[in-house]
């Protein structure tokens, strides 16, 4: 089974903008104990914010009538939160950044560009829509915790960068 | 009457209640238990309870209270007032249980369902009278429910007191038409008066009775439905008419306790009898698995 996936994934190269990182305005975020099967824009701030309130021992809403209890989640020193989207393929080659620009416009609009030329469908290019330095983190009728997974999953870049870092040779 | 206190937050549950009567703390007195908003799909669910002398049941009688489903609502409002008047010897005191409050409670992990929650309210305002001093004798109860056990479960609660559950109570006992009254006229003003807690856009205040079955209330549900988050907090998520609302016009959504289908193939105990070799996912390491991090092969 693992093996069809993997035949099934089609190779790609990923390009960050990085222009887009400096330029994120910062968000409010919020992760649900629950997977909404959609993905798409909401009336968070219509619907959602508003009814959150401070309660005797934390955050509380509720979610399509099941209540949520709440936490904020401050990043781990050293890292920095951006919500990413994948651009369409089809913008690769289309487009004014790359088939007449000129390496001064490039650097212009911050464009990192590799020295390879792109391929349709193969490379992909991915920004930064929005930074965060801290979320509300939900749990269903509980508070998450100090136990919760994505607090975890936090500490794993810097463990990362310590197997990953070389080592002095002596 | 003043529910200024629901109007503040309208996502939890509020009690309101008159003064105490003195002369409620001195005779025995008789105490009436209703409920207004049970079977609607919007608003809040209003528990009440009535309380006046046994030695003046009679005056209570005379003013002709009766079961507040047989009154129009000027009448209903009027005999509130008379009961205003009546402060000297006539107490009362509500729960109001926000439509929120019973979406979270009847959808819990662990379910709390309406009958429960109803007779614990009850159990609430009754332990609340006797808290405030009120020499409560007998307990006229309007049954949510089988009478008998619930009945029994009161007069286990409360063994000093001689409790009456019974269907149809607030047509019985005067005391009882007294609570519905005073049930009917919260519901009926904190639904008017509803301060939503969203902000809405083109609001629709035509609701109907809001109940399930009628038109005008499942027009106004079809129309409010938001894809992501459902309904507005007025809306009670788990009465079964919102539910089958939300399944055809909004999002799906998953939770953690949500009841699976067909779970992993490989966990089948069919799965032991297929020819060929049995694939066994690869896993991460455990450090990864318990932070739910997983490599990304696609975006």
């Amino acid at each position: 089974m693992e093996r069809s996936d993997e035949a099934a994934v089609e190779k790609c190269r990923i390009h960050l903008r990085p222009g887009t990182l400096r330029d994120a305005a910062h968000a409010t975020l919020h992760l649900l104990p629950c997977e909404v099967l959609v993905n798409g824009p909401a009336p968070v701030e219509r619907f959602f914010t508003p009814a959150i309130r401070q309660g005797p021992d934390g955050l509380e809403v509720s979610f399509r009538g099941r209540r949520l209890r709440g936490e904020e989640v401050v990043l781990p020193p050293g890292l920095e939160g951006y919500v990413m989207v994948m651009e369409e393929k089809g913008e690769v080659l289309l487009g004014k950044d790359f088939s007449e620009g000129s390496s001064k416009l490039r650097e212009q609009q911050g464009l990192a560009v590799p020295p390879e030329a792109l391929e349709r469908d193969f490379d992909q290019f991915i920004r930064a829509t929005a930074s965060f330095s801290r979320f509300t983190l939900w749990g269903l009728e509980t508070i998450p915790g100090p136990d919760a997974k994505v607090r975890g999953a936090l500490t794993w870049p810097s463990l990362a960068a310590a197997i990953h870092a070389q080592v002095p040779e002596d | 009457m003043d529910l200024g206190e629901l109007d503040g937050d309208s996502t939890g549950r509020c009690r309101l209640n008159s003064p105490v009567p003195a002369v409620c703390r001195k005779e025995p007195c008789v105490l009436g238990v209703d409920e207004a908003g049970r079977g609607p799909v919007l608003g809040p669910m209003v528990y009440a309870i009535c309380y006046c002398p046994l030695s003046r049941l009679a005056h209570l009688e005379a003013l002709k209270v009766a079961d507040s489903k047989t009154l129009s609502e000027s009448e209903r409002d009027r005999l509130f007032v008379k009961m205003e008047e009546d402060r000297d010897f006539v107490g009362w005191a509500l729960d109001v249980l926000s439509p929120n409050l019973i979406s979270t409670s009847m959808l819990g992990r662990v379910k709390y369902n309406l009958n429960s929650l109803s007779h614990d309210t009850a159990t609430g305002l009754v332990q609340y009278a006797l808290d405030q001093g009120v020499k409560v004798a007998q307990v006229f109860v309007d049954t949510v429910g089988p009478p008998d056990t619930y009945q029994a479960r009161l007069q286990e609660q409360f063994p000093g007191i001689e409790v009456t559950v019974k269907a149809k109570a607030d047509a019985l006992y005067p005391v009882v038409s007294a609570a519905s009254i005073c049930a009917k006229v919260a519901r009926d003003q904190a639904v008017k008066n509803w301060h939503f807690v969203e902000k809405l856009q083109d609001l629709d205040a035509d609701y109907g009775s809001g109940y399930p079955n009628d038109p005008k209330t499942k027009a106004w549900l079809r129309k409010h439905v938001e894809p992501v988050f459902g309904f507005p907090q007025f809306v009670r998520f788990s009465w079964r008419t919102a539910q089958s609302i939300l399944e055809k016009e909004a999002e799906g959504v998953l939770w953690e306790d949500s009841p699976t289908g067909d779970q992993e193939g490989s966990g089948r105990i069919m799965s032991y009898f297929s020819k060929g070799p049995r694939t066994h996912p690869h896993l991460p390491h455990r450090y990864f698995q318990e932070r739910g991090l997983e490599s990304a092969t696609t975006f």
